[in-house]
């Protein structure tokens, strides 16, 4: 696996958050590696602190995380995750201004040719505009 | 990212290969050639034809903002020192119509 | 922190006491903040609550061991991670910063208001909001402003001001959380958040009371 920039995707929902890693990983391939976090314990729309923070401890790199995030308080709790990662590793993680899917996998084909999180970000922010 | 105006016009190889998939150089393709332009150290730039302006080929949000249709020629050019190559693998895969 | 034993053990009781009290309240009112939550949002909040404070009771010995504002900070952090939702971080955010604003139980209401005015603003910052947006920061805005003015009978005060600023949430139109999406439809219910915020309030004046 070559170290490159992770993405994580934050979605209220559970299928919306796996449709769009699913997609991340057809269009874009393996050499990015894609987490998801979403919906709550009980199968319901939400998102959960600890689960994106599980998330993103599966991807994290020293390279940089991008996080994906769908509405408010996916945002807040995304947010709250990245605080409350240990050791240090949020100075490493960046949410970006990016709608999920679009975002994602512009972020992932940047990411993919070992760009800097920095780069992913202006990328994937460009986006539509 | 490679400036192509500090560029004579007699440094870029260019290559020509024209677009296969019936819904023409759509998102899939185009995250497909930008990886590829990308491991390349030349500047690539790509152009659908009758299109006035180059795109950075590494750019996936350029290459995909330019909704090449079927059937049209996609020009390719690159510069540097594996610019030969790069032309090279892009046109061989415009003409595979991109794995797909 | 005092080596003296019976400090410590009145530290211990009254961190078991406030986690005992809350935790009460927020369990006999759950299905009311779900019904609240129901007309404006998903109709969770009663729920979650619930989960993060049983999470919360089931902890309370190894909590209650803790230094007051390390206390704090644990509560804090058991309800991000078990409440879920927007009120988990916004709840979770209040008590890490109250519990960062110092080791030691207050002993005055200018300390309580220190810690108020942390936990207020940690929740404007995570929540991206202020007041009269319909949610707790319009029942913790005005407690903490009252008590910050020294009254007289502090528990009276706060106590009144929750209640009376609870039902001024409720002509209010949501912009911030899910509600926000209703728009002028919000309007006509209470805010789930401010009513449970207003219920811990109720729960913390008892214990303060009782002691």
């Amino acid at each position: 696996m070559s170290d490159n920039v992770a993405i994580v995707i934050v979605s209220h929902s559970r299928d919306v958050a796996k449709g769009a890693a699913d997609m991340v990983h057809q269009m874009v391939g393996e050499e990015v590696r894609v987490a998801y976090a979403g919906g709550t314990e009980d199968g319901g729309l939400g998102t959960d602190v600890a689960a994106i923070m599980a998330a993103i401890e599966t991807v994290w790199t020293e390279k940089g995380v991008a996080v994906l995030v769908d509405l408010g308080g996916a945002e807040t709790n995304s947010e709250m995750a990245i605080e409350m990662l240990p050791d240090g590793k949020g100075e490493k993680v960046q949410i970006l201004d990016a709608p999920v899917v679009e975002g994602a996998v512009m972020a992932a084909t940047e990411a993919a040719g070992g760009s800097s999180l920095a780069e992913v970000r202006a990328t994937a922010e460009d986006f539509g505009s | 990212m490679t400036d192509p105006i500090t560029h004579d016009a007699a440094d870029w190889v260019a290559g020509d290969a024209v677009i296969l998939d019936p819904t023409g150089l759509h998102a899939r393709p185009a995250v497909k050639l930008t990886k590829l332009a990308k491991t390349f150290a030349a500047a690539v730039e790509v152009r659908a034809d009758g299109d006035e302006r180059w795109v950075n080929a590494k750019s996936p949000n350029s290459v995909m903002k330019m909704k090449a249709a079927h059937g049209v020629p996609l020009h390719i050019r690159a510069n540097g020192d594996d610019a030969a190559d790069a032309v090279a693998a892009l046109v061989a895969l415009v003409e595979r119509n991109f794995d797909v | 922190m005092t080596t003296e034993p019976s400090e410590v053990a009145s530290g211990d009781a009254l961190v078991t006491a406030l986690i005992g009290a809350v935790h009460d309240t927020i369990l006999a009112h759950r299905d009311e903040l779900c019904d609240l939550d129901r007309a404006i949002g998903d109709a969770d909040h009663g729920h979650n609550m619930a989960r993060g404070f049983e999470a919360v009771a089931a902890a309370s010995d190894e909590i209650a061991a803790l230094p007051f504002g390390k206390a704090l900070q644990k509560i804090g952090t058991t309800l991000v991670m078990k409440v879920g939702g927007a009120s988990g971080p916004l709840y979770g955010s209040a008590l890490m910063a109250a519990g960062k604003a110092g080791e030691d139980a207050p002993t005055s209401l200018v300390e309580v208001v220190a810690r108020l005015e942390a936990a207020v603003d940690a929740v404007k910052q995570r929540g991206k909001s202020d007041v009269g947006a319909k949610t707790m920061l319009d029942v913790l805005v005005p407690v903490t402003e009252a008590l910050k003015a020294g009254p007289a009978d502090p528990l009276a005060t706060a106590r009144g001001t929750a209640a009376e600023a609870l039902e001024a949430t409720r002509p209010m139109v949501a912009t911030k959380g899910r509600a926000a999406f209703l728009g002028e439809r919000s309007a006509g219910h209470l805010d789930p958040g401010a009513r449970s915020s207003e219920l811990i309030i109720d729960a913390v004046c008892d214990v303060v009371e009782g002691r």
